[in-house]
C-alpha cells in the first residue's frame, strides 16, 4: 500500500474524529468568523461615533478671563463652541479629564488688542490624552479663522490687500490610492488575526491527534500496523490544513460580509472574491507551517497538557511584525518577503489596499513560506519515526 | 513462528541507565500458547515491543515467520497481530470503525474487512457493541474492541500484552477461550502474564522472565521436574525467587 493511500486513509479518519467533536468544532469554526465581524463593526462604529461627536457637537470650553473677549467668544459660538466660566482649579480638572480642552484669555489681551498687537489666547489641553486632540484642534483652529478674519479687516483697513500679506499657500495633495486609504484603517489589526487564524486554525485537530492520541493510549497499537509513519504524521497533518482552511474561508466571507455591513471607511475595504481568494492564498503556507510546527511541538510534548501550553507564546508570534511596523514603520523591501509572518503581513496588506506583487515577491515569498513549511514537516516526521515517541507510558 | 535470540535493551533516564532486558531468549511455535510470565517490571513489555517492531534491540536477533524486524519491518508488522500494553481506542468512533480503520491501514479490501470483522465479533460475543460509539464502553468491552482491531488483518502470529488486564471473571474466561481458539486455528500465540494460574491454566509453553533475563523455560512438566516442585506455582516462586509481583 503506497503512502498517499495511508495518508488518505488517516485524514479521513482524523476529520470523521474532529467531526463528531461538535463543541470543539463549533469553538473552531464559528469563533474566528463571528469575533470578526464583531471586531470590525464594533470598532469602525466606535471610531465613527466619537468621531462625529467630537467635530460636530457643541464643545463647551471653560475659559479663565472670558470677559476680557466678548467678541471672539462670540465669534466661537458660532463654531459651535462655547466658552463658558472656568472652574477655580482649570489645569487640575483637565488632568483628571473632567474638562476636554480649556482657553485662558489673559489680562493684557484687550489692550495688545487696541494696540494692534497679536493677543495672546492660550488654549490648555494635555496633550498625553488621546480624547483631547479633536476638540484641541477645533478650538486651534476657529482661533486660527477668527485671527486671519480680523487681521485681513485690519489690512482692509489699511487700503492693503489681505493677500499680500500672506506670501504662501501650502497646500498638500494626498496620493494615497483609494484602496490605500481603505486599507489604513484595518491595517494593523486585520493581518494579524488573519494570520493568527490561518497559524493556528488547525490547533483542536492536531493536539488532539497527537499529544491527545498518545496520552489515550491509541498510538502505539496504530504504529504497530504496516502504515508508513511519515504517512501517518502527513496524515494527520493534512487534515489539520483541511480544518484550517475552513476556518480561514469562513473568516473571510465573515469579513467580506462585515464589509458590505459596516457604514464609512471599513465598508470601502477590497473584500472581492478575487481578493479573498488571493488572501487565501497567501495563507496557505502559514497553515502548513501552523500545523507542521503545531504537529512536531505537540509530538514531542509529554503530555496534552504541556502541549497545549505552547499556544500562549504561538498566539504572540504573529503579532511581532505587526508591532514592530507600528513601532517603526519601514519601507517594504524584497527580504520582507522571506520572514515568516512579517512576508504574510506584507502580502496582506498589498492585497487590502490593491496594490500588485510582483512576480519576483510572490516567488521569494512562496519559496521561503514553503520551504520552511517543508523544514517543519520533514522534522515533525522524524519526530515520528523515533523510537521514543510511541510509548505512551 | 517468532523467535528471540539473547535480547538486549536499555533506555537512558534522567538518573542513569536501566538495562530492561538483558539476555531474553525463547521460541514461540505455530499452534502453541507460549506465556510470558514475570513480576512487575521484569521485562516482559519491553520484550514483546522489540518483538512487535516498535522497538530496536540493542543487541540480539529477532525471526517472525523467518523474516528480521532489523531488515523489514513492514512484512513483520503484516504477519503480526498485536494488543499492546496501551491499547487505547477512538472514542468518538464505533468499534466496527475502530476496527475498519485498522483494516484499512493494512490495505485491506472493504468486503474482506466486513467479513473479517463479522467472524472477530461472533468470536469476542461483541455484535451487539460493533456499532455504539466507543465512549463509556467497559473495560471489558474496550479490550475486545482492541483485540478484534488487533486480529482484523487475520495474522499468523498473535502478541498480547497482559490481555486479561482489568477484565471480569467471565470476560477473562472468555478471552481464554478465545486465546484457546487461536491457537486452534494453527496460530503463534504469545501472551504475557504475571498471574501465575492463568500462565500454568493456558500455556503450552512457559518462559519465565525475572530482572531482564529468562530465568527458567519450558512445558508444565518440564518446569515442575527442573524444580523438584510438586504444583506449577511453587516451582514459579522458586525459580524467579520470591513471589513478589505475582499474582496467584
Amino acid at each position: 500500500m503506497n503512502a498517499l493511500t495511508t495518508m488518505w486513509i488517516v485524514m479521513c479518519k482524523e476529520l470523521r474524529d474532529i467531526l463528531r467533536d461538535r463543541r470543539t468544532l463549533v469553538l473552531t469554526l464559528v469563533m474566528g468568523p463571528l469575533l470578526f465581524p464583531a471586531i470590525m463593526l464594533g470598532m469602525g462604529a466606535l471610531t465613527e461615533k466619537k468621531l462625529r461627536t467630537q467635530s460636530e457637537k457643541e464643545l463647551e470650553v471653560p475659559t479663565i478671563g472670558l470677559e476680557r473677549a466678548p467678541n471672539l467668544v462670540a465669534f466661537l459660538a458660532t463654531q459651535g463652541i462655547r466658552a463658558v466660566p472656568a472652574p477655580e482649579d482649570l489645569e487640575q480638572a483637565i488632568r483628571e479629564q473632567r474638562v476636554e480642552v480649556g482657553m485662558h484669555i489673559p489680562e493684557e489681551f484687550a489692550a495688545d488688542w487696541r494696540a494692534g498687537r497679536p493677543a495672546l489666547v492660550e488654549v490648555l489641553v494635555d496633550t498625553t490624552q488621546r480624547d483631547s486632540a479633536i476638540p484641541a484642534s477645533r478650538v486651534q483652529g476657529a482661533l486660527r479663522a477668527y485671527g486671519a478674519q480680523v487681521g485681513a479687516l485690519r489690512l482692509l483697513a489699511r487700503g492693503v490687500d489681505a493677500s499680500v500679506a500672506q506670501a504662501l499657500n501650502p497646500g498638500t495633495r494626498d496620493v494615497a490610492t483609494d484602496a490605500a486609504r481603505r486599507g489604513r484603517v484595518l491595517a494593523f489589526i486585520l493581518p494579524y488575526f488573519m494570520i493568527l487564524t490561518g497559524f493556528l486554525g488547525g490547533m483542536a485537530l492536531v493536539l488532539d491527534a497527537t499529544a491527545g492520541e498518545r496520552e489515550r493510549q491509541s498510538l502505539e497499537p496504530l504504529l504497530a500496523t504496516p502504515a508508513a509513519r511519515g504517512a501517518i504524521v502527513s496524515g494527520k497533518i493534512a487534515a489539520a490544513c483541511i480544518l484550517g482552511l475552513a476556518t480561514l474561508l469562513l473568516s473571510l466571507l465573515a469579513l467580506k460580509s462585515s464589509a458590505l455591513m459596516a457604514t464609512g471607511i471599513t465598508r470601502q475595504m477590497d473584500v472581492s472574491m478575487l481578493a479573498i481568494a488571493k488572501m487565501l492564498f497567501v495563507l496557505l503556507p502559514i497553515l502548513l507551517v501552523g500545523t507542521s510546527l503545531l504537529t512536531l511541538l505537540a509530538a514531542s510534548a509529554k503530555s496534552l497538557k504541556e502541549a497545549q501550553s505552547h499556544i500562549t507564546w504561538l498566539m504572540l508570534l504573529p503579532m511581532i511584525p505587526s508591532l514592530v511596523l507600528m513601532a517603526n514603520p519601514v519601507k517594504t523591501e524584497a527580504w520582507q518577503f522571506a520572514v515568516p509572518f512579517l512576508a504574510q503581513n506584507q502580502m496582506l496588506l498589498r492585497i487590502i489596499r490593491a496594490e500588485a506583487v510582483s512576480p519576483r515577491e510572490w516567488a521569494i515569498y512562496l519559496g521561503c513560506s514553503l520551504g520552511l513549511a517543508l523544514l517543519l514537516w520533514g522534522a515533525a516526521v522524524l519526530r515520528y519515526r523515533q523510537e521514543k515517541l510511541a510509548i505512551s507510558t | 513462528m517468532i523467535v528471540a535470540r539473547d535480547l538486549h535493551k536499555s533506555f537512558r533516564t534522567r538518573t542513569g541507565t536501566v538495562q530492561a532486558v538483558s539476555g531474553v531468549g525463547f521460541e514461540a511455535r505455530d499452534g502453541q500458547i507460549t506465556g510470558l510470565l514475570g513480576p512487575n517490571g521484569a521485562g516482559k513489555t519491553t520484550t514483546l515491543r522489540m518483538l512487535y517492531t516498535l522497538m530496536r534491540p540493542d543487541r540480539g536477533q529477532i525471526e517472525v515467520d523467518g523474516i528480521d524486524p532489523a531488515r523489514d519491518p513492514m512484512a513483520v508488522r503484516r504477519a503480526l497481530g498485536v494488543l499492546p500494553d496501551a491499547r487505547g481506542i477512538y472514542k468518538r468512533l464505533t468499534a466496527r470503525e475502530n476496527i475498519a480503520y485498522f483494516a484499512r491501514l493494512h490495505g485491506m479490501s472493504a468486503a474482506r474487512t466486513a467479513e473479517r470483522i463479522a467472524t472477530l465479533s461472533a468470536a469476542l460475543d461483541m455484535d451487539d457493541i460493533l456499532d455504539r460509539q466507543t465512549e463509556g464502553f467497559s473495560q471489558g468491552q474496550r479490550t475486545k474492541t482492541a483485540i478484534a482491531r488487533a486480529l482484523v488483518h487475520d495474522p499468523r502470529n498473535v502478541i498480547l500484552d497482559e490481555p486479561t488486564n482489568g477484565l471480569d471473571v467471565m470476560t477473562t474466561r472468555a478471552m481464554r477461550q478465545f486465546l484457546f481458539r487461536l491457537r486452534d486455528e494453527g496460530r503463534c500465540v504469545i501472551f504475557s502474564s504475571h498471574i501465575m494460574q492463568e500462565v500454568a491454566a493456558l500455556c503450552d509453553r512457559i518462559v519465565i522472565i525475572a530482572k531482564g533475563q529468562v530465568v527458567a523455560s519450558g512445558t508444565a512438566d518440564e518446569l515442575r521436574a527442573q524444580t523438584g516442585e510438586a504444583s506449577l506455582e511453587d516451582a514459579f516462586v522458586k525459580v524467579i525467587g520470591s513471589g513478589e509481583g505475582l499474582q496467584a
